[in-house]
């Protein structure tokens, strides 16, 4: 039950499949039009890049404003240092990403089509070039393969854009949003590689195909990076609707025994073992409650692992990738690192718990793109679901804060 | 209504507009500087430096309309417009014009920033450093109280806090306290792309 939908076909094993068998195995690429972006409003398809935006309404809004000049960046940048899916999905099935980054492209009435691919992702780069270079030439006239640098931002929709236009992949001011004015002032759909390689096949089989994949009441499967204490880490297609245990059973079953669960990677958050069980995978039904999948990563924190460490080194991660931009982001996600990594080491400096607790409230809402809306929102899950083991380092040398 | 009241007016304003028009341009560059102490926070900088220029601009109009109006003189608006084109004091009057239409250059651009972008405005801005002077310099030629030594007083003490501001600013550091660590990480990040 590992390959619903995006891995039917050629175990992974095979390597990339290739023009002729996807061909033969899922026919021709049908129609891009209008009423194909009907099709993704009713078969309740968001987004995979981690925001779970409905695609339908994203779809429309370029259209609305294209008049033929859009352009489509299919995001495979994937710079989550826990997620694999994108780079397993350009790896294994990258025509499915190529008809559905040009599905996308003719039913906005975009012109150009950008493949965005993270360059340290070396197998999805050579798989999507080889694919492209497969294709006929009126696909490739307009479809071109371009490296993204290794950073956690340039994934980013307007670092994307940002990109494409300079040359340098930093995040830009909103708005405009790049469906508004993107590459050359035009049009943009920024759209991640997962979402556009489901679109190709709702595209071929319809809403309510994807509908029949879900459990639960959710629609379609999801590609997952199960990471941590488990016995097969590695990437999965689940159907929507799956909870956590159903998944960790599918990576193997937990190794030794599970304190947390990191859900939607870096900018996601954690939570408890007992309460990630029975939690309900849906990108759309998590939104509408207030959380999210994020990009799909699911990694097991075991008992043995020092939670505070884990996180500190997260944060430190996050701070490294500060655009340095923004001072509130630049400067706050430093200090909020260096507080958490000195309460890792049990070696407190006096206030840096409460210190954690205000600063964290403090950067919020404070830079040009959402990182460190991001980074803090993650420190705050660390900082209530491992609220003892913070409360202990803070006193670890016998000057307990606040 | 006695026609020296207007012209004393024009005297007077031309005068005010100096010292605001100074403070303006010092405020201006201390902005730039990102001039900051515990008692004078940044927003106060630059809160000042609009609003200061919004009540210069108002005395400079009283300078020119007085001046325009005054019968004695009878400029005419056309010489208040086009630079030595008054028969009266062309050369020295026509420097004040360019100060002016200068100046409404860079007031107008600052109220519509958000729709011409800051790389624009900021062009524009720059401008201050020539009307300023040549605000001064008309200010030598045509007045009437020039050699008064009140007059010489207010000159003295905003051509050195001007130049002094200047001379801060192209001492300082570049005042950008993230420029380093931005260049660093855009070098990270930057590729040659083939368009």
């Amino acid at each position: 039950m590992t390959n619903l939908s995006l891995f039917a076909g050629p175990p992974p094993n095979a390597g990339a499949e290739r023009f002729a068998d996807h061909t033969r195995r899922l026919g021709h690429r049908p129609a891009g039009n209008r009423t194909l972006i009907d099709t993704l409003d009713r078969s309740g398809l968001v987004g995979r890049g981690g925001a779970s935006f409905p695609v339908g309404i994203k779809w429309r809004s370029v259209h609305s404003r294209s008049r033929g000049g859009a352009v489509v960046i299919a995001n495979g940048a994937e710079g989550e240092p826990l997620s694999r899916k994108d780079q397993t999905l350009m790896t294994l099935r990258p025509h499915l990403v190529i008809d559905g980054a040009l599905l996308a492209a003719d039913a906005v009435s975009a012109s150009r089509v950008l493949l965005y691919v993270g360059e340290a992702h070396a197998a999805a780069v050579a798989a999507m070039s080889r694919a492209l270079a497969e294709r006929s030439t009126v696909d490739t006239s307009r479809a071109t393969l371009l490296t993204a640098p290794p950073s956690y931002v340039a994934g980013e929709e307007t670092a994307a854009v940002h990109f494409v236009n300079t040359g340098v992949a930093t995040p830009t001011a909103t708005p405009p949003r790049p469906f508004e004015r993107g590459v050359d002032g035009r049009p943009t759909l920024v759209q991640n590689v997962e979402t556009l390689a489901h679109a190709a096949l709702i595209a071929r089989f319809g809403d309510e195909w994807f509908h029949s994949l879900g459990l639960n009441h959710a629609t379609g499967t999801i590609l997952l990076t199960v990471s941590g204490a488990v016995a097969k880490p590695g990437v999965i297609e689940v159907a929507s609707g799956s909870t956590v245990d159903e998944v960790l059973v599918m990576a193997g079953g937990v190794r030794g025994k599970a304190r947390a669960v990191l859900l939607g990677g870096y900018f996601g958050g954690w939570i408890s073992a007992q309460q990630a069980g029975t939690m309900v995978l849906d990108p759309k039904g998590l939104r509408a409650a207030g959380g999210s999948l994020g990009c799909g990563v699911v990694s097991v924190l075991d008992e043995v692992a020092d939670p505070l460490d884990v996180s500190a080194r997260i944060m430190q991660h996050l701070a490294n990738e500060s655009a340095a931009q923004c001072g509130p982001c630049f400067f706050g996600l430093r200090s909020l690192a260096a507080a958490t990594t000195r309460l890792a080491r049990r070696q407190p400096e006096h206030g840096d718990l409460p210190q954690l607790h205000r600063w964290a409230a403090m950067v919020r809402g404070r830079g040009a793109c959402r990182h460190p809306d991001g980074a803090v929102a993650f420190l705050q899950s660390a900082l209530t679901l491992f609220e003892p083991e913070f409360a202990a380092a803070a006193g670890a040398r016998g000057r307990r804060a606040s | 209504m006695n026609n020296s009241i207007l012209w004393y007016t024009t005297r007077g304003a031309g005068a005010v507009s100096l010292i605001l028009f100074s403070a303006v341009v010092v405020l201006g560059v201390l902005s730039s500087l990102r001039f900051e102490t515990t008692s004078w926070p940044r927003f106060l900088t630059t809160g000042l430096h609009r609003n200061l220029s919004l009540m210069a601009l108002v005395f400079l109009a009283l300078h020119i309309v007085t001046a325009v109006v005054d019968p004695f003189t009878h400029l005419g608006w056309l010489a208040a417009v086009v630079p030595f084109s008054s028969y009266y004091r062309t050369f020295w009057l026509g420097l004040g014009v360019i100060a002016v239409e200068l100046l409404i250059a860079i007031a107008v651009t600052s109220l519509v920033r958000g729709v011409i972008g800051h790389a624009a405005w900021r062009a524009i801005h720059l401008l201050a450093y020539a009307s300023w002077p040549i605000a001064v310099v008309h200010s030598f030629g045509t007045g009437t109280d020039t050699l008064s030594a009140w007059m010489l007083v207010i000159d003295v003490v905003c051509i050195l806090a001007v130049a002094g501001a200047v001379v801060a600013r192209l001492l300082a550091r570049p005042p950008d306290p993230l420029a380093a660590d931005r260049a660093r990480f855009r070098e990270r990040v930057s590729r040659n792309l083939p368009r």
